[in-house]
């Protein structure tokens, strides 16, 4: 039987990487895949602890919801970071500290 | 017939302020007539002071012998209880002095005109002629000592300025110098003795103090010498009584013959004139020979009442070792100028002799007879100059124009110059038919009266005068054979050298032929042998002066004459040998006069070095002490300053600074969490939620 | 330890190792395919979690759908562009990545920390749960359960999660066509 608890850790692990990226990386679309790993980790969190909701599916809906969001949010992300890289020539988010006109 | 008098007196005021003030108008005309070399300039000058002749000879006719005074004057200020006046005085003294340098200007102007036609200076020395002969005229006729002193004061610098006429010489510049400088020391002791008659008398008037009812002539009637506690004179005031101890009477002596010493180049600051001769020689006749110098004698003739015996006496020494000094000097000089210069030194010490030994009216007569021969002689150089320079410019010759030993022969080319030459010389020498003959004789007769009767140490002020007529004599014929006689000197030197030389034109002429004729003795006396029947004798003649006495107006004249003939015979036959030194060089007695026996040497060694040392020293004192205390006050005040920017800079300037910097650097640190970097903003987030995970977890 | 510990120590492992890998790698598009790599290998970690649905939707939506818009979008933006963003100038420790480092780790060791004191296994509920055989078992089939909750209890949700997708997709489109800038 697997515990929750391993679960758990391994969640911790993929989303302290994908904060790492998050914080670090110099290029969006690095930046875009930390924050999927994030997300992939609040996933396994939720997926995991559906195990004990057979009833209403809880945490399975919520992962299902967070997986679509996720997918909407790189969509609009990519196009955005796309419209950066045409007006500024980089996509490293520390350089982009300048509103456009 | 009083309101007459008075009418002719105004009259006579009237024209004596245009004779003064005609010279100070052309003055003025010439300072703002364009150019520097325009012969209006000269014609102004003359006219002005031919005017300026005929308005004093009116004057003088009215004036003179009448014993009547004219005296005008308007109240000027008032200091204290004392009211100031301006005025002009005239009595004989004033009146003959006035046609004297009238009569002199007028053909140095005429002569100034051909002599100086060629200068660039024209419009500037004609100016300052006339400048000088309004402060003349105007010195002799104001009436109180602080005119009197103003004008010694514009004689002296205008002096100065025709002496350094020609500025650019360095010579001429050291002449003016040591000149003005001499003079000062004179005008020092005039303005002491000045100030110390105001204190005793409390006015200034020269009438009421040395008039005829005089305060002085009454305090020394009745007790020569001290001044005090007067009981007759028409001007005293009774009651009043004015006290002065002997020591500052002598003081004030002390002043009015530093002052006559300084303007007639008497024995100890007589060495100003014979450097004076760098002027232009018109320059030298008019101020250095005929009036300005006699300016000096004027001034004892003017205050002649305050002086005592004693006084008296060491003005007669004074004047009676200058003589004969300066006639030693000039025995070997070769200078032509320096000769007259010396000359002068040497007749000015006779007048000032002939006051102290009580020869008022033959000190006078001298100064008068003088200034004609003395003028007509430098005239005279003045012609012999300006041709030897023609001569040395149109030869192109290294020669110096004044030197006589390159003279010799001129009287073959310039025989009007010759004559007048010889004429001028005989007078000075004294010989009669000369005017110089009246006057020197009347001296030598008194001097010896004079000293009868009181040791055998005042014969010497005879003797020595006596001795002094010789040594004229032998200088003048040195002077006249070397310039006239004998050949050329030049051509031995320089064999092939042409002349074009004459006696010049009308303006060299009248002047000479003018003065010459004032030179000889029927324009002073008819009879040629007697000064007593002169009427200028007879015109300044003041009792109590001695009468003359009938042995020495016989062995006198005859003596001196006699041997003067023998003087001059062997000078002639010494000179007119045409050797240039027929004396032994090396001679000690030779040397003491060719130097001029020291005087500018101890004058340098013991007077100018010290002074000029003593000058340092003060000068030291003040850059090292006062300027030290000084710099010292302004580096304490600076370091001050400097410790206060200091504290300024670093204290509060570096309290602002460091509150500016530590606000900058938050603002700094916090700035950067407002980059505009989006993961900085998502890195500071975190941290704080981490931050707040580890506080709860550990809480 | 049977087989299914086994499995996920393995997919624990795939997923951890290649996420770091993900993180740590200078070459970008190497990161997008060990990206896949790490979804597949929580598609498998979901499905030990008994979330077979899940993990087929993970495999769809994630790497059909998000991986290869990424990569899509990577590659058909032109050569210039893949050169300039496919460049990564920057090395896994520098001293700038320090600080980032750093938080993670910490950040790993509160997670850490927080897990192994909650102890999720007797939590309050979990426990319930297993009292009330309100869990879901190996071998129960859960996709028709999420059907009819997802159109009964979870309804509102679903349409409101689908217009925001479709608003979603619509504004990508809109932002990403040619020519005019947004």
């Amino acid at each position: 039987m697997i515990s929750l608890t391993d679960f758990l850790v391994v969640s911790a692990v993929l989303f302290c990487v994908g904060l790492y990226m998050i914080v670090s990386k110099q290029n969006a679309i690095q930046v875009l895949i930390g924050i999927e790993l994030m997300l992939n980790g609040a996933i396994l969190n939720m997926v995991a602890f559906s195990k004990y909701d057979r009833i209403n599916n809880g945490g399975q809906m919520f992962a299902l919801f967070a997986i679509v969001l996720a997918a909407a949010t790189t969509a609009v992300a990519l196009a955005i970071i796309l419209n950066v890289y045409k007006q500024y020539k980089t996509i490293d988010p520390g350089s982009i500290n300048k509103l456009g006109d | 017939m009083n309101n007459f008098l008075q009418a002719i007196d105004t009259l006579t005021i009237k024209f004596t302020l245009a004779a003064v003030l005609l010279p100070l108008l052309a003055f003025l005309i010439n300072l703002v007539i364009p150019g520097k070399h325009n012969k209006i300039t000269g014609w102004v000058s003359t006219l002005a002071i031919l005017f300026s002749c005929v308005l004093s000879a009116t004057i003088f006719s009215k004036v003179w012998n009448t014993g009547h005074l004219v005296h005008q004057q308007f109240a000027w200020f008032t200091v204290g209880e004392t009211q100031a006046y301006v005025g002009v005085l005239l009595n004989n003294l004033s009146v003959l002095m006035l046609l004297l340098v009238n009569l002199i200007a007028l053909p140095v102007h005429i002569y100034s005109m051909a002599y100086m036609k060629d200068d660039a200076g024209y419009n500037r020395y004609f100016s300052f002629l006339s400048f000088f002969c309004f402060s003349m005229l105007a010195l002799v006729v104001v009436d109180n000592l602080v005119l009197f002193y103003i004008a010694w004061e514009l004689v002296g610098f205008s002096s100065y300025l025709l002496i350094g006429f020609w500025f650019s010489r360095h010579k001429a510049v050291q002449a003016n110098k040591k000149a003005f400088i001499m003079n000062r020391i004179g005008d020092i002791g005039l303005l002491t003795a000045i100030l110390i008659i105001y204190a005793t008398f409390h006015t200034f008037d020269i009438n009421i103090l040395f008039g005829d009812h005089s305060i002085i002539k009454a305090i020394t009637v009745y007790n020569r010498g001290e001044w005090y506690s007067p009981l007759t004179g028409s001007f005293t005031i009774p009651g009043v009584s004015y006290h002065l101890d002997d020591i500052w009477q002598f003081v004030a002596f002390i002043g009015i013959f530093l002052a006559v010493a300084a303007k007639s180049a008497q024995f100890p600051l007589h060495t100003w004139l014979p450097d004076a001769m760098e002027g232009p020689t018109s320059v030298s006749a008019l101020i250095h020979a005929a009036t300005m110098v006699a300016a000096g004698v004027f001034l004892l003739g003017r205050v002649y009442p305050m002086f005592n015996g004693i006084e008296l006496n060491i003005l007669a020494i004074v004047g009676c070792f200058t003589a004969f000094m300066a006639a030693t000097v000039a025995l070997t000089q070769n200078d032509l100028k320096r000769i007259l210069a010396y000359s002068t030194i040497s007749q000015l010490g006779y007048m000032v002799m002939a006051m102290g030994i009580g020869a008022y009216s033959s000190s006078l007569f001298h100064l008068v007879t003088h200034a004609f021969f003395k003028c007509l002689l430098f005239l005279v150089a003045g012609i012999v100059i300006h041709q030897m320079a023609h001569i040395r410019d149109d030869n192109k010759l290294d020669i110096d124009p004044q030197n006589i030993q390159n003279m010799g022969g001129l009287r073959k080319k310039m025989p009007l110059t010759f004559i007048a030459a010889l004429i001028g010389g005989l007078a000075l020498i004294g010989l009669p038919f000369t005017s110089g003959y009246l006057s020197k004789d009347g001296i030598l007769i008194q001097a010896f009266q004079w000293s009868q009767g009181k040791g055998w140490l005042f014969m010497l002020i005879p003797a020595f005068a006596i001795l002094t007529t010789w040594l004229t004599a032998f200088y003048v014929i040195r002077l006249i054979t070397k310039v006239f006689f004998g050949d050329l000197k030049l051509r031995e030197r320089f064999p092939n050298i042409k002349l074009h030389i004459g006696d010049g034109g009308w303006r060299y002429a009248v002047p000479l032929l003018f003065l010459a004729a004032g030179s000889l003795f029927p324009v002073f006396s008819f009879n040629p042998f007697s000064y007593e029947h002169s009427w200028l004798y007879h015109g300044m003649f003041q009792t109590g002066a001695t009468a003359g006495e009938g042995l020495f107006h016989v062995i006198v004249p005859v003596g001196v004459n006699i041997f003067s003939v023998l003087v001059i015979y062997a000078a002639y036959r010494i000179y007119a040998k045409q050797k240039t030194n027929p004396f032994s060089q090396t001679s000690m007695l030779y040397r003491l006069s060719a130097n001029e026996w020291y005087f500018d040497e101890i004058y340098k060694k013991y007077i100018v070095v010290p002074v000029l040392a003593m000058g340092r020293a003060t000068f030291r004192l003040d850059r090292r002490v006062i300027d030290g205390f000084i710099h010292s006050v302004a580096y304490a005040g600076m370091a001050l300053a400097k410790a206060a920017m200091w504290t300024d800079r670093y204290i509060i300037d570096g309290f602002l600074n460091l509150i500016v910097a530590v606000v900058q650097s938050i603002g700094n640190f916090a700035r950067r969490f407002q980059g505009g970097k989006v993961q900085y903003y998502i890195y500071s987030m975190l941290v704080v939620i981490l931050v707040i995970f580890i506080l709860t977890t550990l809480i | 330890m049977n087989l299914a510990q086994v499995l996920f120590y393995l997919m624990a492992f795939i997923a951890t190792a290649s996420a770091v890998f993900v993180a740590a790698t200078k070459n970008l598009v190497r990161s997008i395919f060990m990206f896949f790599i790490t979804l597949f290998a929580l598609a498998g970690l979901y499905v030990l979690a008994l979330a077979d649905f899940v993990a087929i939707t993970q495999i769809v939506i994630y790497v059909g759908g998000i991986l290869v818009l990424i990569l899509f979008a990577f590659m058909l933006s032109g050569k210039e562009t893949l050169n300039t963003i496919g460049e990564l100038r920057s090395k896994f420790i520098s001293i700038n990545k320090l600080p980032a480092l750093l938080l993670a780790g910490l950040f790993l060791v509160v997670l850490l920390n927080m897990i192994f004191k909650l102890d999720a296994d007797n939590l309050g509920w979990v426990k319930k749960a297993q009292v009330t055989h309100n869990m879901i078992l190996p071998n129960s089939s859960m996709t028709e359960n999420i059907g009819i909750n997802l159109m009964t209890k979870y309804l509102l949700p679903f349409e409101a999660i689908s217009v925001l997708l479709m608003v979603a997709l619509v504004g990508a489109a809109h932002l990403s066509r040619k020519g005019r800038s947004a």
